[in-house]
C-alpha cells in the first residue's frame, strides 16, 4: 500500500493529523471568560478588603474563593475528564512563558498599591489590583495563544 | 532523527484520526474519541481492541463515582510508530515537491 499511496492521499493524511492534534490542543486553551471572571473576582475582593467593614470582607471573601475554585474546576477538570494533555507538548519554554505571565501581574500591580498607598489615596489595593486584572485579561488570551503555537509546534509531525 | 515507516495499521481512515488525538495526549477518555472522530460505541471499540491488540494502546477501565469510565492511551510502541509513520507520509509528499503540501 506504502508504494501505492500517492502524494496527494499522504498529504490529505498529515491534514487529518494536524487537525486532529489541534483538536485535542485547544481543549488545553483556556477560554477568554475565564481571565474575565477571575480579574472581576479580584477586583470585587480588594474593594472588599478596601472597605475594612467586617461584613463586607467576609462576603467579599467568600465570593471569591468560591467564584475562583468554581471557575478553575470549571475548566482544569472539563478539560482533564476529555483528554490529559502530554507535558512534554508545553515543553520548559511554555512554563517559564505561564511563570512569567503571573510575575508580570504581580509585580506591576502589587508596587502599584503601594505606591498608590504611599500618596495617600483611597482604595490602593483595589487601584493596584484592578492594573493587574487590566494585564489578565489583555494577557491571559495573548499567552494562551503562545501556547498554542508552542504546542502545535511540538506535535508529531510538525519538524519537517 | 526517525526513521519512515509507513504503517498499514495505522493508516485506516479512522484508526488514523483515532491515533492522532491520543498522540497529543496521556490518557483519552473514550467518549471523547468516540465524539471527536465520529463512530458508535462498538465502532470504537473494534478499532481501540485492533490497536491493543498491535501493541500501540493500553486501555483503562475504571470508575469516578458509580460510572464506568474507559480511557485510551498510546504506548511507547505505538507512539513510535505513529512518528515513523508520520515520517514516511512527509517523505512521500517531500519527494512529490511542494505542490501537495498541505497547509
Amino acid at each position: 500500500m506504502h508504494e501505492e499511496l500517492r502524494p496527494d492521499e499522504a498529504a490529505r493524511a498529515l491534514t487529518e493529523i494536524r487537525q486532529r492534534q489541534e483538536q485535542v490542543i485547544k481543549l488545553a486553551i483556556i477560554p477568554t471568560w475565564y481571565w474575565w471572571a477571575i480579574a472581576g473576582l479580584m477586583v470585587g475582593f480588594s474593594a472588599a478588603i478596601d472597605s475594612h467593614r467586617r461584613l463586607a470582607v467576609g462576603i467579599g471573601t467568600s465570593l471569591f474563593v468560591i467564584g475562583v475554585l468554581t471557575a478553575t474546576g470549571w475548566v482544569v477538570i472539563g478539560g482533564l475528564r476529555r483528554a490529559q494533555l502530554r507535558n512534554e507538548l508545553l515543553g520548559p519554554i511554555g512554563v517559564l512563558a505561564i511563570l512569567g505571565f503571573v510575575a508580570t501581574v504581580l509585580a506591576v500591580s502589587l508596587p502599584t498599591a503601594f505606591a498608590l498607598q504611599a500618596a495617600g489615596l483611597r482604595y490602593p489595593a483595589t487601584l493596584g489590583v484592578l492594573v493587574g486584572a487590566v494585564l489578565m485579561v489583555v494577557g491571559g488570551p495573548l499567552l494562551m495563544r503562545y501556547l498554542r503555537r508552542i504546542m502545535l509546534a511540538k506535535r508529531a509531525g510538525s519538524q519537517r | 532523527m526517525i526513521k519512515p515507516r509507513f504503517d498499514e495499521l495505522i493508516h485506516a481512515p479512522t484508526r488514523l484520526s483515532i491515533v492522532s488525538l491520543l498522540a497529543a495526549t496521556e490518557w483519552t477518555d473514550f467518549k471523547f474519541i468516540r465524539d471527536s472522530v465520529g463512530l458508535s460505541d462498538s465502532a470504537l471499540s473494534k478499532q481501540l481492541t485492533t490497536l491493543e491488540e498491535a501493541g500501540y494502546v493500553e486501555i483503562r477501565k475504571g470508575f469516578v463515582g458509580k460510572r464506568p469510565r474507559t480511557s485510551a492511551r498510546l504506548n511507547s510502541v505505538g507512539r513510535a510508530a505513529f512518528e515513523q509513520h508520520v515520517a514516511a507520509l512527509q517523505e512521500i509528499v517531500a519527494r512529490a515537491g511542494a505542490s501537495v503540501l498541505p497547509d
